[in-house]
């Protein structure tokens, strides 16, 4: 259904401690007032609390520098 | 950058759906599925945003596939004899090829989890055309829907499950759905339906 976006973007992965929706919420003015990402979501079902990502860049650290200093673990899930 | 691989996305579908046939909606993690599928829990975070977008998009994949193997060959404006022996042959053939996919997406069913709202209307249009013609040339009678699928179709699928499971009644020797049994069940089916 939306191969399209997606193809189109680069798909950053994270780890972090964002718990609740309450979290997500006090998270969302940040990422949504970041032009470099497209999309994201957290899967607060999963144990890692995996920040998803579709950016137009593939740098994970500005990523990682906006979570933690809006005061979340955040770090890479890697292969 | 991560590159989509479809050979990839393709066994995560596919392990999803073992994982949810043995163990549950709720034995599907997406951990579980990365080591089921011996890729990372990252590398499935591409192809799907979350749990709830992986059982919503398999399940409309699977869809996809059943109406195109249901649908092949057949004919809506055929006779309901001819149209229905179709229907069963086209649908027994799937359901032995995919014998998980069968059991999913009779989960799926009565799972919240998915809206099948979704589903490609292809399917249902051509069987609803199959239906009312038969039944304006009177070669079925009209019945309520739920009605006329539980005769026309759920003894198919019951034997169908016998057939996998290779057994049925304690005591009963395995049982395998061959061309004569099927005609044997599909006569009486054709006869409960007549006017």
């Amino acid at each position: 259904m939306n191969d399209h976006s997606i193809t189109e973007a680069f798909v950053l992965v994270f780890k972090t401690n964002i718990n609740n929706l309450r979290q997500v919420k006090s998270i969302a003015p940040t990422l949504d007032n970041c032009p470099d990402i497209l999309k994201w979501n957290v899967d607060l079902a999963d144990i890692d609390k995996v920040l998803r990502i579709e950016a137009t860049h593939g740098q994970c650290g500005r990523v990682i520098e906006l979570v933690t200093r809006a005061g979340y673990a955040c770090e890479e899930l890697t292969d | 950058m991560r590159i989509r691989d479809a050979n990839k996305e393709a066994l995560i579908r596919e392990k999803a759906i073992e994982l949810i046939v043995n163990h549950g909606f709720d034995g599907l993690s997406m951990h579980k599925l990365a080591k089921a599928a011996g890729v990372s829990v990252a590398t499935i975070y591409i192809y799907f945003k979350d749990r709830e977008d992986l059982i919503q998009q398999v399940y409309t994949d699977e869809s996809r596939k059943m109406t195109e193997a249901t649908l092949l060959n057949f004919d809506p404006d055929a006779h309901f004899d001819e149209g229905l022996k179709r229907q069963w042959i086209n649908r027994m053939t799937y359901c032995l090829k995919n014998p998980y996919s069968m059991t999913f997406m009779e989960q799926v069913k009565h799972s919240p989890l998915v809206d099948r709202s979704t589903v490609d209307t292809r399917f249902l249009q051509a069987m609803q055309r199959f239906v009312h013609n038969a039944i304006d040339r009177k070669e079925i009678m009209p019945l309520p829907v739920e009605i006329y699928w539980s005769i026309a179709f759920a003894p198919l699928y019951q034997l169908v499950k016998f057939h996998i499971a290779g057994k049925s009644m304690p005591g009963r020797p395995p049982f395998v759905f061959d061309e004569e049994k099927i005609n044997l069940t599909l006569g009486l089916v054709l006869k409960a339906l007549k006017p």
